[in-house]
């Protein structure tokens, strides 16, 4: 079994640009080694989805993605080792599943004074400083860093607090927004303040004000790509997009990146002038409406591939809506349009979900996807470590049914036949982001089957 | 000449067989046991001696459940989702939502007019969840599976099970049966835990009356008890609650095999001949 465990089946991926991630990634972690070796460049542990990395990159810092070296173990199925060393630690295994990995980690190279044996892709090296970036539910970026400093007591940390307004439905989020704004900058300039710190530079503010505007035309240019995918049939599908989620994660800022979209974008623009779908012969559209993916078990995107489905769209990893969409303040201060482009991701479909009688801001998005792409089904990812992407995930599919009934079918009520509209099925996949031992095959497998038979019921029983 | 059409339910822990004409003319139930192609031929050789037919006169067979793809002579594999709708939907068709408490998991479905699945959900996390937990405990007191339904009747004030894992609870039993606590109170706690788990499930879906209980759990008077007082409806059970999957498998070999003759369809059939397998 644990030799098994070890040798995941590589999925099949659509586009060029998906299959070239792999090395992309190797390379990065491999980077980050060599330039620990150097010691030229200051590392950094940090986060994603942060808005804050143009400001490590504008002071020549090289980020350490802690989550992503987490999802590399989980993918190559290699976290067992580290989990069980955190345990052994006194962690629990319901803590979050990326910290325990990382922590485990951390305390394994610390304690032999050089990288486990056999360190996935080399491993994660000492960082210089640690920027942890506590969000509104995500504890473990608050607490994961203070743990592993235990074992690198030198290592100094900066926490950020990122803050948004909460969705209210009777209130407009701009009423107050503005004093998040200004603590966000507040939290920034702490920021820029501790990095400078730490690697004896100054910011250079033209260079940061170059870097968010690359930034900002790669967050757009993203958009418009991933809009490509609503062609029918789809180009590129979620599996997909859980691999070029890394130049939108862990690369933003860098022209690596803005080209990585320019040629995805070229490629899915031919590929839907040749009608060349990611499933040759397209049934079924799905909408991955949730959660962050079973990293070891990405090759059940290719067997709902099998079976006819793609997913043409999805919540994890995607911008919300073009910058030129947001209703945030103009400035030609960096720093406070970090703050702005933070609080317009958060709050973008809060106008929306007040306009809709019983919806809010996650279901009005999962609408929103569910119109533009030509959805048939919702599928959902609940990992029972991850209570930040996770929770209120089955509630949201409890709203999206009532207030959203899109399918029309035929009724037979005291013997009449009666046209009425559903629901859109949904699937709710439960494992884990990388414990493996959350996971069965067989199971996921018989509900796929079964989420796929009821797709081509209710199909047949469409009353339109 | 008489059409026959077969369905076989390979479960986690039973393998059940139906053989239809114009109704139910043999049904066979055994048990699952890790050679799960040997246990179907041989539950297909009993239910064709049951029906006094030949191999040969099978016009389709649709095999379900999770070891579906081990029935080598199957025309078609449909999950037991599928299967069941389609079962109860015949004996029932009033039926709205289906929970299924098998050996190893539970499900709940809910279904329309037509007898089609609408939405589903499945437990095959925890043994809590399942028929496994009345076994195990069944185990612990010294009963048999079959005694502990109408000896939970005769509770009169059911024990609290707190425990929310099998093992867990396997002790708890153990040491509230230690304290003197009836048995009868002991094992109608027991079905409540396992109704609450099961009710908590079939709450994420939207319950629809009639609700209808079948797989192993069915079997069981005093849980069938307990899930009615969790839902607060009433539920039916089939009168062999353990072969509905394979009753919707023979059903729906049926209306695919009437589809085709309708349409002028080709419909392609494996071999009818009984393979002599053995994987251990």
């Amino acid at each position: 079994m644990a030799e098994e465990q070890k040798k995941p089946k590589k999925r099949m991926t659509a586009t060029q640009a998906a299959a070239s991630i792999g090395h992309m990634v190797k390379e990065f972690i491999a980077g980050a080694v060599r330039a620990k070796a150097e010691g030229k460049q200051k590392l950094a542990y940090t986060f994603i989805v942060c808005h804050h990395e143009e400001i490590l990159r504008a002071l020549d810092v090289l980020p350490v993605w802690t989550e992503n070296f987490a999802g590399v173990c989980g993918a190559k199925r290699d976290s067992e080792r580290f989990l069980q060393r955190a345990e052994s630690l006194g962690l629990s295994r319901s803590l979050c599943t990326y910290a325990l990995c990382g922590i485990g980690f951390d305390q394994w190279r610390e304690e032999q004074g050089q990288m486990p044996p056999n360190a996935p892709w080399g491993g994660m090296p000492k960082p210089d400083f640690m920027i942890s970036t506590g969000q509104i539910l995500c504890d473990p970026r608050a607490k994961w860093f203070q743990a592993s400093q235990q074992y690198m007591p030198d290592v100094p940390i900066y926490n950020m607090d990122l803050p948004y307004p909460l969705f209210e439905k009777d209130q407009d989020h701009r009423d107050v927004w503005g004093y998040y704004h200004k603590y966000i900058v507040k939290e920034l300039r702490g920021l820029v303040k501790f990095v400078e710190e730490q690697t004896g530079k100054k910011m250079d503010y033209d260079r940061l004000k170059e870097l968010v505007d690359l930034s900002d035309r790669t967050w757009n240019l993203i958009h418009e790509t991933y809009e490509l995918r609503r062609a029918v049939p789809c180009p590129m599908g979620t599996g997909d997009a859980m691999n070029t989620m890394v130049p939108i994660n862990f690369m933003m800022g860098t022209q690596d990146s803005y080209n990585f979209f320019l040629n995805l974008n070229k490629e899915l623009k031919e590929k839907i002038a040749k009608q060349e779908g990611e499933v040759e012969n397209e049934k079924y559209r799905l909408l991955w409406g949730g959660g962050l993916p079973a990293w070891f078990a990405l090759s059940d995107f290719n067997y709902f591939n099998s079976k006819g489905a793609c997913f043409p769209a999805e919540t994890t990893y995607r911008m919300v809506a073009p910058l030129y969409e947001m209703d945030i303040p103009e400035t030609n201060d960096p720093i406070e349009h970090l703050a702005w482009r933070w609080l317009g991701y958060w709050t973008f479909w809060y106008d929306k979900a007040r306009k809709r009688p019983g919806s809010e801001p996650d279901v009005e998005r999962l609408i929103s996807l569910i119109e533009n792409y030509k959805i048939d089904g919702v599928v959902m990812h609940e990992a029972f470590s991850c209570r930040t992407w996770h929770v209120g995930l089955i509630w949201q599919l409890h709203q999206l049914g009532k207030i959203y009934k899109p399918i029309p079918v035929y009724v037979v009520t005291n013997g009449k036949k009666e046209k009425t509209h559903r629901e859109l099925p949904s699937l709710i996949l439960e494992s884990d982001i990388i414990d493996i031992t959350s996971y069965s095959e067989v199971d996921t497998r018989n509900k796929i089957d079964a989420f796929i038979e009821t797709l081509e019921s209710i199909r047949q029983n469409r009353a339109d | 000449m008489s059409q026959y059409f077969a369905g076989i339910d390979i479960g986690s822990t039973m393998t059940k067989a139906v053989i239809l004409e114009n109704g139910v003319i043999a049904s066979v139930i055994g048990h699952t046991g890790p050679e799960q192609r040997r246990l179907a031929n041989k539950v297909m050789e009993e239910a064709l001696r049951k029906a006094g037919l030949s191999f040969d006169a099978m016009t389709y067979i649709v095999s379900t459940g999770y070891g579906r793809i081990n029935v080598p002579f199957a025309d078609k594999q449909v999950t037991e989702i599928s299967c069941h709708a389609k079962g109860v939907s015949s004996l029932f068709p009033q039926a709205r939502t289906i929970v299924d408490i098998g050996g190893q998991d539970s499900k709940a479905i809910t279904i329309d007019t037509h007898g089609r699945v609408t939405n589903f959900i499945m437990n095959d996390k925890c043994a809590a969840g399942s028929g496994r937990f009345v076994e195990v405990i069944a185990d612990t007191v010294g009963l048999k599976l079959e005694q502990m339904g109408d000896l939970s009747l005769q509770s009169t004030h059911p024990a609290q099970i707190s425990s929310i894992c099998t093992i867990w609870a396997q002790q708890e039993v153990a040491s509230r049966l230690a304290e003197g606590v009836p048995v009868p109170d002991l094992i109608a706690g027991v079905h409540r835990s396992l109704a609450d788990r099961v009710a908590r499930m079939v709450k994420r879906l939207k319950l629809q009356k009639e609700v209808i209980l079948t797989g192993g759990g069915g079997k069981n008077k005093g849980l069938v008890k307990a899930l009615a007082d969790q839902l607060d409806c009433e539920i039916l059970v089939p009168p062999e609650p353990l072969i509905t999957g394979a009753l919707g498998a023979a059903l729906l070999g049926r209306e695919l095999y009437e589809k085709a003759l309708n349409k002028n369809l080709p419909l392609e059939t494996k071999p009818r001949v009984l393979e002599t397998v053995q994987i251990l």
